[in-house]
């Protein structure tokens, strides 16, 4: 190809993205912002203002002031309210990129999730156990338990050579329907027909709470997911267990060659994803929510496969991916009301951002191309 | 109209960091043997690359039979009559001859009129009249995991034939073979020259170039050094101008002192996945101070051999002692940790994570030790300094030094990475397993050097290789195996190539008995 038959779009492309250092950063926003385009398109197809949705995304997810509020509330309650959905949302995509770093795909991140969440909620949840005591053992239960559940995929992966993603989707059956088998016969609220709701004591997050004028919901499991990217980051760059998860994701023959048990490092990178997942189900159920409903999983697990690929598979870059995804999911409903755009378009937003997201790798190669024709 | 079929003028292309074809113009001539010489990473590859259709160059033309073209894809190239035979086949191990040949131009009928299907009677007819005609004879039914490599070679010719190739590429092809296999396949290059044929002749083996090149083209770190006709000039000058250095093509070994004994090996069996006996009641030692070098062609449990010793199969049967220690039953690591070092086959897929950086994977058997980890945590900057010091030793080259990918560095360089690491590892036992597999001269006599120089140092040295000159040039001791068993042991001393030969293929020693 010559430089003269290039066109202005090539051009703009090149001079964008075409730095490869740049790249982990310049491609995911790339197809972003390519999302967020055919985004506009579609809305002003059905005859409304995209940009007026897009302000109401923010402004839902209390990123920016709405024209009017309700008594008590404000800019800063809607934004804790936007970190309550963020802290799972977060948490599962840690799940997910732990594992991936190991060369495995989780996909049972949402039934680690809600095996983690209806045992904390069973054993903590429903006790009188003061809040100091009950929270962390509802941290700590919904890690085990989610460890647990993660380590038997691995241990099945590595004892039996049983793909993990044929493992984790039989995982997910099993979980939803046993625990709504016992929601259903032990547990059920006759009202709500969802599991009874836990205890104010057990809840990671502390509901209407009075902050000067405001009445606020507090997260306290986003100082876990911070603490869990922080961890996560450190493991992978820092650890040599991290140094072995990587070996063994990047190529298992060579890590075997290199003396490391190849085996053991999966199993134990299928337990801490599956306690990240576990830590997502509790801040889930028992943080965002109070209760669980039956025979449903909660889409986090899977839109977190997403979003930690889209953050490029690195702790700090799913800070910004799953922001991002709970942006768009959480101001879909003042979205909805204001601009009379359907919530659901959030959905499709968010799906495009998906799909042209995985195309990452070829855009990447695409402009690869270009840049070697020049 | 010139009388050249090929002319490649000014061809330069460049890769982020490495110019790997510099302002390089050959001409090939109709009906002739080009060879093209060089080291590794001088840029033969990518220019025949170039001509295959598989990269474009940045600058320069090619000219094929007097005609400018932009050679797009190898199916350009393959429409302009140019086939090429890669280093690594790419045939469908499950196809047979017939239809890996005649796969993208099938032969087609029409069952009952309507349904289009492949024509096998007709392609397996078809190949059988080709390979006639080429004194290349092969069943066109049998499939090609059943075949052995010098056939599968002879099916990827037939494939450049089938497609009417008018101009062939040879990428290295005789790396694979046997001494025999290799005599058997310059004949056939001849015939093709006879049939007129053009012929390009990519390969480090002077030799062969000797044998049957008519002019030689050698590379130099992307630039064209020279065009020598071969017939005038001898090997020396070749290599010479090769390395851009002089160069010693027979190894200086002093005399063997044996030490203690550090390996030995004693009744051992081992099987492949299909329970398949690969290594059947092999029995030898190594003495400290020593080459142990095992001749075979491949496919004969060399490997597996290997990979048993240094823990990455499990033995059926058998017992491994180090150091008078039996290791039989214990893992990789425990056996690495008590003293070998392992220079594996496949250096991309077992020596090295491709996708983790230099520092990293000449670390790799390091990492969990002091200096580079306390407690599990890893020390960034050592690995660094270990890795900076390693690459100014060994002269390991690469883009961006102890951070670049490895995947992106030269096959020889990566070669090096792998030799380093495992020499200063310090190990009583180092096994090598083809450790000069497609390095060019230079590479190989610094390989060859290293290996003789832990021999000195009182290290037990296993050699595995299939080049018989290697182990003839580096053994105090050779062991020949062939089915799985070691069939000789003797010094090296007491062997000619021409014997080891003969039990490399199985039929060894039979005059004696006669």
């Amino acid at each position: 190809m010559k430089k003269n038959d290039r066109t202005v779009l090539q051009k703009i492309v090149l001079q964008t993205i075409g730095h490869e250092k740049r790249q982990p950063v310049m491609i995911p926003l790339f197809t972003i912002l390519l999302s967020l385009l055919l985004g506009i398109v579609v809305i002003a197809l059905l005859g409304k203002n995209p940009f007026l949705a897009y302000y109401n995304l923010l402004q839902g997810s209390g990123l920016a002031p709405k024209a009017s509020y309700a008594g008590h509330k404000g800019m800063i309650t809607d934004f804790t309210s936007f970190l309550n959905a963020l802290t799972p949302m977060l948490l599962a995509a840690l799940s997910v990129l732990i594992a991936l770093k190991a060369g495995m795909f989780n996909i049972g991140v949402s039934g680690q999730m809600l095996a983690a969440a209806f045992i904390s909620t069973v054993l903590i949840g429903y006790s009188d156990l003061p809040a100091v005591v009950a929270k962390p053992l509802v941290i700590l239960t919904g890690f085990v338990v989610g460890a647990l559940v993660g380590s038997l995929v691995g241990f099945l992966k590595h004892r039996f050579n049983i793909n993990e993603v044929v493992s984790t989707i039989m995982c997910n059956y099993i979980v939803q329907y046993v625990v709504s088998f016992f929601i259903n016969v032990f547990f059920v609220d006759p009202i709500s027909r969802q599991s009874k709701n836990v205890g104010q004591a057990a809840r990671l997050t502390l509901t209407d709470v009075v902050v000067g004028d405001y009445k606020m919901d507090i997260p306290l499991g986003i100082l876990l997911a911070a603490a869990g990217v922080a961890a996560a980051a450190f493991l992978l760059r820092k650890t040599t267990l991290g140094f072995e998860i990587k070996a063994v994701g990047l190529s298992s023959k060579a890590a075997q060659y290199a003396g490391i048990r190849v085996g053991r490092t999966r199993v134990l990178a299928m337990m801490l994803s599956g306690g990240a997942a576990g830590l997502a189900g509790v801040t889930y159920y028992l943080g965002y929510f109070s209760s669980i409903q039956p025979r449903v999983l909660a889409s986090t697990g899977y839109d977190a496969i997403a979003v930690a690929l889209l953050g490029n598979s690195s702790p700090v870059g799913i800070v910004f991916s799953s922001f991002l995804i709970t942006v768009i999911s959480k101001g879909s409903t003042y979205m909805s009301s204001t601009a009379g755009v359907q919530a659901e378009m959030a959905s499709a937003i968010t799906g495009l951002i998906l799909l042209i997201s995985a195309c990452g790798v070829y855009v990447k190669e695409k402009v690869n191309r270009w840049k070697e024709n020049t | 109209m010139s009388d050249y079929i090929i002319e490649m003028n000014h061809i330069t292309k460049r890769f982020p960091g490495i110019v790997a074809n510099d302002d390089v113009s050959i001409q090939v001539k109709k009906g002739e043997i080009y060879a093209l010489l060089g080291e590794n990473g001088a840029g033969k590859s990518t220019l025949m690359s170039m001509l295959f259709g598989m990269y474009e160059p940045d600058e320069g033309e090619i000219i094929i039979r007097g005609e400018k073209v932009k050679i797009t894809s190898p199916n350009h190239a393959t429409k302009l009559n140019i086939g090429m035979v890669h280093q690594h086949f790419k045939l469908v191990s499950n196809y047979t001859i017939a239809e890996n040949i005649v796969m993208g131009m099938e032969p087609v009928k029409k069952t009952f009129g309507i349904f289009k299907t492949v024509d096998m009677k007709k392609a397996n007819e078809d190949i059988r009249l080709l390979s006639e005609k080429f004194g290349l004879e092969v069943d066109p039914t049998k499939v090609i995991e059943n075949i052995n490599v010098s056939m599968q070679q002879r099916v990827e010719i037939l494939k450049m034939l089938y497609r009417e190739a008018e101009i062939l590429i040879f990428d290295e092809p005789t790396a694979v073979l046997t001494p025999q296999e290799i005599e058997f396949l310059l004949e056939i290059i001849e015939s093709l020259r006879r049939d007129g044929k053009t012929i390009i002749l990519i390969t480090h083996k002077l030799e062969e170039i000797k044998k049957i090149a008519d002019r030689c083209a050698i590379l130099c770190r992307g630039k064209l050094v020279d065009v020598l006709d071969v017939k005038k000039t001898d090997t020396k000058t070749m290599a010479n101008l090769m390395v851009g250095r002089e160069v010693n093509l027979s190894v200086d070994k002093p005399e063997p002192d044996f030490g203690q004994e550090i390996l030995k090996v004693e009744h051992l069996t081992v099987q492949n996945g299909d329970k398949f006996e690969v290594v059947k009641d092999v029995s030898f030692s190594v003495r400290s101070g020593e080459i142990f070098a095992v001749a075979g062609v491949s496919g004969n449990g060399q490997v597996e051999l290997a990979d048993a010793i240094a823990g990455l199969l499990k033995p059926a049967g058998g017992r491994i002692t180090l150091n008078g220690r039996d290791i039989t039953e214990s893992s990789i690591r425990e056996r690495s940790l008590e003293g070998i070092s392992y220079i594996p086959e496949d250096r991309q897929n077992v020596g090295l994570v491709m996708d983790l950086s230099l520092s990293d994977n000449l670390a790799l058997k390091n990492y969990f030790e002091s200096p580079f980890s306390q407690g599990g945590v890893m020390a960034g900057n050592e690995f660094v300094n270990y890795s900076d010091k390693l690459i100014e030793k060994y002269d390991i080259r690469s883009g961006q030094g102890s951070s670049t990918i490895v995947r992106s560095m030269s096959g020889g360089n990566q070669q090096k990475a792998i030799i380093a690491r495992e020499i200063e590892r310090n190990s009583a036992l180092l096994i090598f397993v083809q450790p000069t597999r497609g390095l060019d001269i230079g590479a190989i006599e610094n390989i060859h050097r290293q290996i003789v120089a832990e021999r000195d140092k009182g290290k037990a040295v296993l050699l595995i290789s299939l080049e018989l000159d290697e182990v003839m040039n580096l053994a105090d001791t050779i062991g020949v195996i062939y089915n799985g068993k070691i069939e000789k042991i003797a010094d090296a001393k007491t062997l000619t190539p021409g014997e080891v030969g003969e039990f490399m293929m199985g039929v060894g020693g039979r005059h004696e008995k006669e």
